[in-house]
Formats: structure tokens, C-alpha cells, sequence
């Protein structure tokens, strides 16, 4: 193959996958266990043991569900390896004593408060420095934005060292990524008063949940997956 | 034991000064700067290899002339001697001293590296020539004026054998391409551009230097050479970040034409510096990479938009009390 042929074929293959797509034959192979970004919690077995570098997660539920509770763990997760996370949050609403709850460096993290997401989803995707980045898309009805407005960014993605997690209330239009969709299961009372709910996370069309409980204080409480309370069932 | 030999170039026009070190460092070994268009050379032990330092001072000053620039050469025991008798003879001559403190005896103590308020003393003491000064004891002038005056009493006895420190020459760092077929995208100039990248790179790492200002020339077929500069920052020898801030730098440029070579230079540099990396960390532990980026986006977003989080006050009422938002690039 001409040289001029092989640079014009890695350049599309580039161009459509992102420069990380191909890697040199001299470069060694990551190790999936290396991309993988754990968060601890059982929501881990239903992904498929963690976001993975390269690839786009999203987490799709009514507000208040816990999606961002689980997302902040998973950044505690990237941290834990000794990452830097990106958070990219157009409505303004990350909260950092709930971040330091979930076990995040605030010194590792990085808030960019912008309604330009896919420039800056794409500038954390492109960089080296960030092992995720997470978009809150928040609330369309109140200021947010929706899913697609994350899509220029998503051609970054593939190759990427960077994991991309998506937190939104209603899935995309345009742009088709994995989501795992969380719905609340039912509310915590305690003495007849609401001290907190459950919450369920998995694919749409599968019948494999993680279940957790968030109490009134912000704890999330990892109840395991559904196979796991069938188990006990029996 | 090498007899020390100094030669101390002056040029008359400091303007001069970027060619005659480029002069002197094609021509000599251990060249310093000891001022703009001052050079010193430590001549010591290479007689044998140069021949006698009088015949090296002519061949100095014909290469300076041919340089376009006028020298005077003084060749003396220390550098200060050698600079001070430079400095006094017309341009395009030599001279030669053998006994440093001899020849610095009847010249004024203006001519010694002391501070104004420290030449009045010592006109108030009565001295007026540096023999005057050499000829006191040591000890009373260090008691007296402190080690900056015994420096300079040191010098004024020819004794005082300050090393020629030598200014390593400044080697172009650049690498270049030409492609037989002209590259239209801006994906597959970055492609094209890495290989380039990865050539500077290997350069600086020889070198020990992290690169701060690239220069980048665009050759295209249809339109003029088209230079990109770019300031990175953290400097950095790393090519997945020299690549990245050309990728920038290219993007915000939205039609490059038809490009068929290019000339990337690094235009200023700095030490490398090592960095700290986390034990388990394979990846995403490149803080300076995150930190660069965050730079990137304060500049197309603006103030107030890439922030760090800080809780000051778990307990407080209001959710804006209990936390401290800073600019994570001030």
C-alpha cells in the first residue's frame, strides 16, 4: 500500500473514530482493567463492571432519582485510580458537600459551568488529563439542555482515555448511546414520615436492576441487584 | 597545572551581540557571556589543540570581521583582566598581559565591579587608583566592606580566577515535511502533522527541554505560507500535547487550503521538569494535561466559567455559604 493511500485511510479512519482510534504497533495494548471505572456500587455488575474509557454511558430518570448521586460515585471511582473528572454542568446546580459525601476530591475535579457542552465535552474528551467526564444535562424544562446537544461532542469519544457519562432526564432524539435508565421504586418511611426512597438502575429492555436507597441525609445505600434479592428470596 | 589564559572579546556595537556568539561558539570552546557583547574564553590547556592564544585572538578577529562586527581582544590571566584591557584598547586590536595586577595598578577605581556608594568610600579613604586598593591587607577590607569588596579587592590583585562559565550554543529545534499530495482536512493535516511532532519531541527529550513557543509554516498550494504560533502551556516535551495544542490552534482556523508542507519550530524552550505520576494511575494521573485544558476552556468561555469546588462550612444554613467557588486557571 502507498504510503500517501495508508495516511488518507488513517486519517478518515480517524477523523470519523478520533485520534486515538488506531495506536501505533509499538504502543502496548491497555488492559481493559486499566479503562475500566469502577464505582463500587452494584450498578458495576449491571454495566458490565464500570464506565469504560472511550465509551459514552448515558443515565436517563425523573429528577431526583439519584442518577447524579450514582454519577458523583463513579467520579469518586475515577478518582480513586488517581484521575482528574470533568463536570460539565450548564444549570449550574453541582453540589459540592454532596460531591465531598460521595467520596470526591474537590481538588480533582473540575466544574465547568457552560451552555457550550459540546465544546467543552469534547476539549475534556480530547485532553489526556481526565479519566471522566460527566455532562449533566439537567432539567430541559428549566434551563437545561437535552441529550443531543452533547452529540458534535460524542465523535471525540471512541479512542478516548476518557470515560463520557451523560446524566439527563429524557433520552436523545438524535444520538443513540447506552443509557441505563433509573426509576424510583418506592418511598422509605420511617415512623410515618418519608425519610428517603428507593431507586432501581438498568437497561431499558433487560430485566438485570441495581437497587439502592438514598436516605435523607444523601447516603446511598447499595442493596445489590436484583438476581442478588431473588437469591435471598429463595 | 594549566596556566590560566582568558580572552575576553568586547565588541563595539552591541547590537552585534546574537551573531558573534554564533561566531565565537563555531570557532572556540567554553565561550561565556559576561555582558552583552562581552564574551570570555577559557583558553587553559588547549595550546596544543588551537596553537598559542595570540595566533587564536587573530584568527578571532578576522572571523569577527568577517561576521560584520568590530572586536577589540584582550588575552590576560583572569577574565576581569582580559575584559578590562579589551575594553581599552581601539577596536580590531590585541593585547596581551602577562601580570594582571601590574597592568591594573595605575588604572582608576572605576574600572572595578564595586557599587557607586562603595567607590566614595574609598575615594574618602584616599585611594584613587586599584593598585592603591590592592596594596591593602585582605583582611581589613573583608572586616571593613564585607565579601563583595574582598571580590573586588581579589580582582584588583589579578588573583581572583572567576571560572568562564560557558553558554551552550542555541540549537534550532525544527523538523519539517513536504507531501506530494496536498492535504485538505484538518483531521488528516493532524495525522500528518504527528510524525512531525513526534520528531521535535525526540529532540527535546536529547535535549532535556520541554518546549514553551511553536511556530508552525504552513506551505499551501494555492495561497501563501500561513504561520500558526502557539504558547504551550505547561511547556512540555510530551507529543500528545504538542499535537493537541497545534489541533487547537488549527481549529480555530476554519479554511486552511490545500496544505503540502509544513515546518514546525520550537521557538522558545525550558528545563524539563519530571513529573509526579500516581502508582496505579495508566492514564487519566496527567494533571498538567487536565490543568491545560481547563486553560484552554477559560479562554474560549471566559472568567467564571472552569472552576474548582471548595466546602468552607458542612453545616451552614444556605447552600452558597457552605462552599467557595475559585477560578481554577487565575
Amino acid at each position: 500500500l502507498a504510503e500517501p493511500a495508508l495516511a488518507d485511510a488513517i486519517a478518515r479512519i480517524e477523523g470519523r473514530f478520533g485520534v486515538h482510534a488506531l495506536t501505533r504497533g509499538d504502543t502496548t495494548e491497555r488492559r481493559r482493567g486499566e479503562l475500566v471505572i469502577a464505582t463500587g456500587t452494584s450498578i458495576d455488575r449491571v454495566i458490565g463492571g464500570g464506565l469504560a474509557a472511550g465509551e459514552p454511558v448515558a443515565f436517563v430518570g425523573p429528577p431526583s432519582v439519584g442518577k447524579v448521586t450514582v454519577a458523583l460515585h463513579a467520579a469518586a471511582g475515577a478518582q480513586s485510580t488517581g484521575g482528574m473528572v470533568a463536570w460539565i454542568d450548564p444549570t449550574r446546580t453541582f453540589d459540592p458537600l454532596a460531591a465531598q459525601r460521595a467520596g470526591v476530591d474537590l481538588e480533582r475535579l473540575i466544574v465547568v459551568r457552560t451552555h457550550q457542552v459540546a465544546l467543552a465535552t469534547a476539549a475534556a474528551l480530547r485532553s489526556e488529563g481526565f479519566r471522566l467526564a460527566v455532562v449533566d444535562t439537567g432539567d430541559a424544562s428549566i434551563g437545561g439542555i437535552e441529550v443531543d446537544d452533547v452529540a458534535p461532542a460524542l465523535a471525540a469519544v471512541r479512542g478516548s482515555p476518557t470515560a463520557l457519562l451523560v446524566i439527563a432526564t429524557a433520552r436523545g432524539r438524535r444520538v443513540a448511546i447506552p443509557t441505563y435508565v433509573f426509576e424510583r421504586v418506592a418511598w422509605e418511611r420511617d415512623f410515618d414520615r418519608t425519610v428517603g426512597w428507593s431507586f432501581a438502575v438498568g437497561r431499558a429492555h433487560t430485566s438485570d436492576r441495581a437497587l439502592f436507597c438514598l436516605t435523607k441525609d444523601g447516603a446511598l445505600r447499595d442493596l445489590g441487584t436484583r438476581a442478588d434479592l431473588a437469591e435471598i428470596a429463595v | 597545572v594549566r596556566d590560566p589564559v582568558t580572552l575576553a572579546v568586547v565588541a563595539c556595537d552591541v547590537g552585534a551581540h546574537a551573531r558573534l556568539l554564533a561566531a565565537l561558539h563555531a570557532a572556540l570552546p567554553r565561550i561565556g557571556v559576561m555582558d552583552p557583547g562581552v564574551f570570555a574564553c577559557d583558553l587553559a590547556g588547549t595550546e596544543e589543540l588551537l596553537g598559542a592564544p595570540s595566533r587564536v585572538a587573530r584568527r578571532i578577529l578576522a572571523r569577527c570581521a568577517r561576521a560584520g562586527a568590530r572586536v577589540s581582544i584582550g588575552i590576560a590571566p583572569t577574565p576581569f583582566v582580559a575584559r578590562v584591557l579589551a575594553e581599552r584598547i581601539p577596536p580590531g586590536e590585541i593585547r596581551l598581559v602577562d601580570d594582571g595586577r601590574a597592568f591594573l595598578a595605575p588604572l582608576p577605581l572605576e574600572a572595578l565591579p564595586v557599587d557607586a556608594k562603595i567607590h566614595d568610600e574609598l575615594r574618602l579613604l584616599g585611594l584613587r587608583t586599584i593598585g592603591e586598593f590592592a596594596d591593602l591587607p585582605r583582611g581589613s577590607v573583608f572586616d571593613r566592606f564585607g565579601s563583595g569588596v574582598a571580590r573586588a579587592h581579589a580582582l584588583a590583585r589579578g588573583e581572583y580566577g572567576d571560572v568562564v562559565r560557558a553558554s551552550v550554543p542555541v540549537r534550532r529545534i525544527r523538523a519539517r515535511r513536504a507531501w506530494d499530495d496536498a492535504i485538505g482536512s484538518h483531521e488528516q493535516l493532524v495525522f500528518a502533522l504527528r510524525v512531525v511532532v513526534d520528531e521535535i519531541a525526540r529532540s527535546l527529550e536529547r535535549d532535556g527541554l520541554a518546549a514553551l513557543r511553536l511556530d508552525l509554516r504552513l506551505d499551501r498550494e494555492d495561497a501563501a505560507a500561513l504561520h500558526v504560533e502557539r504558547t504551550v502551556l505547561p511547556p512540555t516535551r510530551e507529543s500528545a500535547a504538542l499535537l493537541r495544542s497545534l489541533r487547537w490552534a488549527l481549529e480555530e482556523r476554519p479554511d486552511l487550503g490545500r496544505v503540502v508542507g509544513c515546518a514546525l519550530e520550537v521557538l522558545e524552550v525550558e528545563p524539563a521538569r519530571g513529573r509526579q505520576i500516581g502508582l496505579f494511575a495508566p492514564d487519566g494521573a496527567r494533571r498538567e494535561e487536565a490543568i491545560a485544558t481547563a486553560r484552554y476552556l477559560r479562554e474560549k468561555l471566559g472568567p467564571g466559567a472552569v472552576l474548582r469546588a471548595r466546602v468552607t462550612d458542612p453545616h451552614a444554613r444556605l447552600p452558597e455559604r457552605a462552599n467557595d467557588w475559585t477560578e481554577v486557571i487565575a
